[in-house]
C-alpha cells in the first residue's frame, strides 16, 4: 500500500494544476487518470482560445494540457494511468483509495484529496427529447471525440441543439471537416455559449442560431433521418403548431454539463444546488474535512484558465491542510445563478478570496453587493454581465469583522 | 358458439364489420378509419367457445411495413433441421435451449441482429407471482410452473435473479380489511406461494420510504426480478453450445404446405426442410402462423413505455410495489386517475437487478407492431402517475426511457398449442406479459410435445451451465486481482458509470452468440446503460470492436443493419461512401 499526502482524482487541467501545486507546497502528490494519458477533455479541444489568462497566449487544448504535463512531469508527482477509483473510504486522518488497473487492485493510502474529476454531458433523453433510438444522436463531446481524436465523421448533415460552447465549438468544426450544420436551435431567448464563440463559430460560417426553439423528437429506425424542430414559449414549452421536420442524419446535443461528484456523494459531501458541485469553503475544501474539490467537478467554468486557478488554489491548500475552525455561510442572494465558495472558515486567511460567480440573466450594469448582518461590506459595478461567462472578483474578507454568528450575502442588483 | 350475439356486439361498434365463423374462428372484416374501434370489435368478438378471433378489419390508409434484413443469400439452402423455431425474443431462446437437451438438430432464425431485440428486451423483467391472473388461463399455469423455475435457470445460465417481492399497497380502510384477505384467498385458490399481510410499520422494515398514505399492503413474496435482455441472450448462448443453430438477420418469408404440412420454409437465407416448426414470432406470431395455415388468433400490439432513474435513487424502492387499483386515488393524485388504460394495471415502480429504479409501463393499444418509439405525454404521465407510490419521484431522475410492443391476443391468453390445422406446427403465440416468467416454462412442454413427435432420445452430453465471465464490478478485489492477473484487459475500465471492463467487451465479442455492435454488447456487458448513456465510453466500444473484429469504425453498427455511427475518415471530408 503506497502512502501520499495528497492524492488528486483526475489528470485533466484541473487535477494537474492541483497536483503541481500540491507538490510544489512539499506534499508526496499522486494523480490517479482513468484514461490513458493524461489531459482530460482537452486531448479532443484543438480549437485554440486556451490559456489566455494563464500563459499569456492563446494555446490549442492539446498544447494547454501538454504544459501542464511538462510541469508535472518535471516534478516528483506519481500519475497512474488507466486507473480506476472503485472505492474511498474514509479512515482515522486521512483515505484509503481502491483502484483497479491493468496491474491489478491498487490500495492507496493518503491524508487529502483533491476531487478533479471533470463533468459529463447531459444526455437527449435528460432533455425529454422522443421519438425512435437510432444511430446519430450524439453529445457534442462524443462528436468531438470521433472527430479530433479518432478522425472520424459522425454526421454530414446535422442539427444541433444547444448553444453551449461544445455545441458552437462542433458546429464549426462539422462545417470544416465538410458536413453541413443545418441549424443551431437554443431553447432559451438567449445563447449559452460565449460570444466570441457565437461569433467566430456560427457568423463567419453562416450557421443559423434559432433562439427560443427545441427539437423535440427524433425519427430513424436505424439511421436518424430527421428531427423535429418547434419554437418554445416562455416557459420552454413547445408551442403546438410550430413543429417543423428537419432532414438530417444527426442530432448533436451541447445541452448542458453536469459535474460529476459520484466519488464525492459516496464519501458524503453535501453538494449546492447552484453548482450541482460540493459546497466548499475559500481553500475550496468540501463539507468533509480533508476532501478538497477543483475543476469542472466543483463548478462549470467558461475558460480552463480559471479551472487551472482554482486546482491550484486547491492543490496547495490540500498539502497545507489547515486546521478547520467555525464557518460563515455566504449565502446566495438576487441575480447571482451560482457562485464559488459558499462559506468562510474563519480560522483559515480569507484576506484575498477569489469569488467566482455567475449572473442569473443578462444585466447591462450591475453591482455586486456583500452584506453582513444587513449591512453592506463590499460592492463592485460590472458591465455586461451574461450568465454563460463565469466573472472573477479578489475580495478581502478578513476586514468585514466576521463572526461565527454573521449573515453574510452575496447578490447583484441590476442598475 | 353464438355467433348472432357476437354480431351484435361488434356491429355496435361498427356496423360495417362483417361477422363469420371461420374454422371454429370468428372472423371479422371489413375496413374502418379508427384503430380503436377495430379493436374494440375485437374484443367484442371474443366468445369461450370459439378458437379464437381472426380480426381481419383494415385500418384505412395503414399499410404495415415489416422491418426485414436486407441480406439475400444461400446460407441456409436445403438445411433439413429437425426443429426450425421462427423468432429470437426470449420464447425462441428458451426454445431453442430446452429442445437442445434432445438428440436433434435445432434451427432458430431471428430476423434482427440479435436475439431479444423486441418485447423480450423492452420490458420491466419482472418475475411474476401470478396474482392478477385467473383459473384456466395458460398464463397462470405457466406463470406459477415458470416463477417457480427462475432460480435454478438463473443460476446455470449465470444471469443475476433476485427475489425482491412484489407489494400491493392500499390507501384505505376498506380495501386493508375487505380486498386484503379477498387477495391472500385469491393467491390460496389460484396457488400463488407466500402471500401475506404487512400493516405500515411492518411495510417500513422492508421499503424504508413508503408512501404516506399507506394503509397496508399484500406483500409477494415469490415475485422476483431478471434482466430480460440478458436472460434470452444467455438462454440463446447455452442452447448454441449445446448444439443449437442460431441464424440472425433471417426472416421467414413463406412456407410451403401439403396435405396439412409444412413442407419447407423459404427465408432470405435459402429455403429450409424442417420437420417441426415452432412458431415463436412474438409480435408477428399471428402472421407466422396464417404462413403455417394455423392460424386461430389475432396480434393486437400494445405498447408499453418503462422509465429508467438513476442509481443515486435506488433508495425509493427495495422491491417492486404499486398502489392497489381499487380505492381512488389520493385527491392530490386524483387528476391522474385517466392514466390507467387498457389492460395493465397502471405498473408501479420496481427495483431492477442492475440496481436502478424502473417506473411503469403504461399500455397504449397501436396498430404498428414495431414502433417504440416513445413520446412526451406519455413519460410525462407515467412519472405523475407513479408519484403517488413514489412520492419523492422527479424527472429529473429519469436517465433513460423505452418502450416496447406487447403481442397480446384478443383473448389476453397465450396460444400454446399443437397445430390444429397444420400437423407439425407448435404454436407458443401471443406471449406477451408475463412472458418472461413464463417462457421456461412453455418451453419445458414443447419440449416434451417434440420429443414424443419425433421419437427424439435425451442428449447425454447436455451442459445446462453456461460459460460465461462474471460481472467483474460485483466480484471482491481479491477475485478480481486474479482476473487482471490472467488479462490486464479486466484491469482497464472502459465504461465509467457501470465500472465495465475491456476484457468483459472482448469477452462477450467472443462468445457463442457473436453480435458486434455497440447495443449488443450494451446488452450483454453494459457499457452505455449507465447515468452518461455512453457518452464517454460509445467512441472506446466502438473502437475495441473494430480492432478485434478488424474491421474500420465506420463499420461498426449500433444496432441493425442500417444503423452506422461513423462516416469514413474526416480528411476524406465526408466523401465517405455512404
Amino acid at each position: 500500500m503506497k502512502e501520499y499526502d495528497v492524492i488528486v482524482i483526475g489528470g485533466g487541467p484541473a487535477g494537474l494544476a492541483a497536483a503541481e501545486s500540491a507538490c510544489k507546497a512539499g506534499a508526496k502528490t499522486a494523480v490517479l487518470e482513468r484514461e490513458a494519458r493524461l489531459g482530460g477533455i482537452l486531448k479532443q479541444c484543438v480549437h485554440d482560445g486556451f490559456g489566455l489568462i494563464r500563459f499569456g497566449e492563446k494555446l490549442a487544448g492539446p498544447e494547454y494540457a501538454e504544459r501542464y504535463i511538462d510541469l508535472v512531469e518535471a516534478l516528483p508527482v506519481d500519475t497512474y494511468t488507466l486507473t480506476f477509483v472503485t472505492e474511498i473510504k474514509k479512515e482515522k486522518d486521512g483515505f484509503a483509495v481502491t483502484c483497479v488497473s491493468r496491474e491489478g487492485m491498487l490500495s492507496f493510502r493518503t491524508r487529502a484529496l483533491v476531487l478533479a474529476t471533470g463533468c459529463r454531458e447531459r444526455t437527449a433523453k435528460q432533455v425529454l427529447i422522443q421519438g425512435t433510438r437510432p444511430a446519430g444522436v450524439f453529445t457534442a463531446g462524443t462528436a468531438q471525440n470521433f472527430v479530433n481524436l479518432m478522425g472520424k465523421l459522425p454526421a454530414k448533415r446535422c442539427v444541433i441543439l444547444g448553444s453551449g460552447d461544445i455545441g458552437l465549438i462542433m458546429a464549426r468544426r462539422l462545417t470544416l471537416e465538410g458536413a453541413e450544420v443545418e441549424g443551431v436551435y437554443e431553447v432559451k431567448p438567449e445563447p449559452s455559449g460565449l460570444t466570441r464563440n457565437i461569433h467566430q463559430c456560427l457568423h463567419d460560417f453562416d450557421i443559423p442560431l434559432h433562439l427560443s426553439h427545441t427539437v423535440t423528437r427524433v425519427f430513424g429506425k436505424d439511421r436518424l433521418t430527421a428531427v423535429e424542430v418547434a419554437e418554445v414559449d416562455d416557459r420552454m414549452r413547445p408551442i403546438k403548431g410550430t413543429e417543423r421536420v428537419v432532414e438530417c442524419d444527426a442530432l448533436i446535443l451541447s445541452v448542458g454539463l453536469i459535474p460529476e461528484n459520484e466519488l464525492a456523494e459516496s464519501l458524503g459531501v453535501k453538494l449546492d444546488p447552484s453548482t450541482k458541485g460540493p459546497e466548499c469553503d475559500q481553500t475550496y475544501m468540501s463539507t468533509v474535512e480533508g476532501v478538497f474539490s477543483a475543476g469542472n467537478a466543483l463548478n462549470v467554468f467558461d475558460l480552463v484558465d480559471y479551472v487551472s486557478e482554482c486546482a491550484a488554489d486547491a492543490g496547495g491548500n490540500a498539502a497545507r491542510m489547515l486546521p478547520s475552525g467555525e464557518c460563515v455561510r455566504l449565502e446566495k442572494g438576487k441575480g447571482i445563478l451560482s457562485y464559488v465558495p459558499h462559506r468562510i472558515d474563519l480560522a483559515k486567511p480569507s484576506d484575498r478570496v477569489v469569488l467566482f460567480f455567475r449572473s442569473a440573466k443578462d444585466m447591462d450594469r450591475a453591482t455586486l453587493r456583500i452584506s453582513a448582518d444587513g449591512k453592506e461590506v463590499y460592492k463592485k459595478k460590472f458591465a455586461f454581465l451574461r450568465p454563460p461567462e463565469m466573472q472573477r472578483v479578489e475580495i478581502d474578507f478578513s476586514a468585514f469583522g466576521l463572526n461565527a454568528k454573521s449573515k453574510l450575502t452575496v447578490e447583484l442588483e441590476e442598475n | 358458439m353464438n355467433l348472432k350475439a357476437i354480431a351484435k356486439r361488434v356491429h355496435k361498434i361498427a356496423p360495417s364489420v362483417k361477422v363469420e365463423e371461420h374454422r371454429g374462428c370468428v372472423r371479422l372484416t371489413g375496413e374502418l378509419d379508427s384503430w380503436d374501434a377495430i379493436y374494440r370489435c375485437g374484443v367484442a368478438a371474443v366468445s369461450g367457445k370459439s378458437l379464437g378471433v381472426l380480426n381481419d378489419i383494415r385500418l384505412k390508409g395503414f399499410v404495415e411495413e415489416m422491418k426485414k434484413p436486407s441480406l439475400r443469400d444461400r446460407a441456409l439452402e436445403g438445411k433439413r433441421p429437425d426443429v426450425l423455431i421462427v423468432g429470437g425474443g426470449i420464447m425462441g431462446c428458451a426454445l431453442a435451449r430446452e429442445l437442445s437437451r434432445l438428440d436433434i438438430s435445432v434451427l432458430l432464425i431471428e430476423k434482427a441482429n440479435d436475439v431479444g431485440t423486441g418485447a423480450s428486451s423492452r420490458n420491466d423483467g419482472c418475475i411474476h407471482p401470478g396474482i392478477d391472473l385467473h383459473r384456466g388461463q395458460l398464463k397462470l399455469h405457466y406463470v406459477l410452473r415458470g416463477n417457480a423455475m427462475y432460480e435454478g435457470l438463473c443460476k446455470e445460465l449465470g444471469c443475476d435473479f433476485e427475489r425482491w417481492a412484489q407489494t400491493f399497497m392500499f390507501s384505505t380502510k376498506w380495501e386493508r380489511y375487505i380486498i386484503a384477505p379477498l387477495m391472500l384467498l385469491k393467491g390460496k385458490l389460484l396457488g400463488v406461494p407466500d402471500m401475506s399481510f404487512k400493516t405500515p410499520a411492518e411495510m417500513r422494515e422492508l421499503e424504508p420510504h413508503p408512501p404516506k398514505w399507506l394503509t397496508g399492503a399484500v406483500y409477494m413474496a415469490s415475485a422476483g426480478v431478471v434482466s430480460p435482455y440478458k436472460v434470452t441472450i444467455a438462454l440463446a448462448e447455452n442452447a448454441i453450445e449445446n448444439g443449437a443453430e442460431v441464424s440472425l438477420n433471417t426472416v421467414a418469408e413463406g412456407m410451403e404446405l401439403k396435405d396439412g404440412r409444412i413442407v419447407s420454409v423459404r427465408t432470405n437465407r435459402g429455403t429450409v426442410y424442417p420437420k417441426i416448426v415452432v412458431n415463436a414470432a412474438g409480435a408477428y406470431s399471428d402472421v407466422i402462423a396464417e404462413m403455417a395455415g394455423d392460424r386461430t388468433f389475432t396480434i393486437h400490439p400494445r405498447k408499453g413505455t418503462d422509465l429508467i432513474l438513476d442509481k443515486k435513487k435506488a433508495y425509493y424502492a427495495l422491491s417492486s410495489f404499486a398502489r392497489s387499483y381499487f380505492a381512488p386515488l389520493p385527491p392530490e393524485a386524483r387528476e391522474e386517475s385517466h392514466a390507467a388504460v387498457g389492460h395493465t394495471k397502471g405498473g408501479g415502480v420496481m427495483r431492477t437487478v442492475d440496481g436502478n429504479i424502473l417506473v411503469g409501463p403504461n399500455a397504449v393499444e397501436q396498430p404498428y407492431r414495431e414502433d417504440t418509439s416513445t413520446s412526451l405525454s406519455d413519460v410525462m404521465s407515467i412519472i405523475r402517475k407513479q408519484k403517488v407510490a413514489a412520492e419523492e419521484l422527479s424527472a429529473a431522475d429519469v436517465i433513460t426511457y423505452f418502450s416496447g410492443v406487447r403481442a397480446a391476443t384478443y383473448e389476453e391468453d397465450f396460444v400454446v398449442r399443437k397445430g390444429i390445422f397444420t400437423e407439425n406446427v407448435i404454436e407458443t403465440a401471443g406471449i406477451q406479459s408475463p412472458g418472461i416468467t413464463a417462457a421456461p416454462a412453455i418451453a419445458c412442454d414443447v419440449r416434451d410435445w417434440v420429443k414424443e413427435m419425433l421419437g427424439a432420445k435425451d442428449k447425454k452430453d447436455f451442459d445446462p451451465v453456461r460459460k460465461h465471465t462474471p460481472r467483474l464490478a460485483g466480484l471482491s478485489p481479491k477475485e478480481r486481482e486474479e482476473y487482471i492477473r490472467r488479462d490486464p484487459a479486466y484491469g482497464e475500465i472502459v465504461c465509467r458509470c457501470e465500472e465495465v471492463s475491456k476484457g468483459e467487451i472482448i469477452d462477450a465479442l467472443d462468445s457463442p452468440l457473436k453480435v458486434c455492435t455497440v447495443d449488443g454488447i450494451k446488452r450483454r456487458v453494459r457499457p452505455g446503460m449507465g447515468r452518461c448513456q455512453g457518452g464517454f465510453c460509445s467512441p472506446l466500444v466502438v473502437k475495441i470492436i473494430a480492432e478485434h473484429e478488424g474491421m474500420r469504425e465506420e463499420d461498426v453498427l449500433k444496432g441493425d443493419e442500417g444503423s452506422f455511427i461513423l462516416y469514413g475518415d474526416t480528411k476524406k471530408g465526408g466523401e465517405a461512401d455512404k
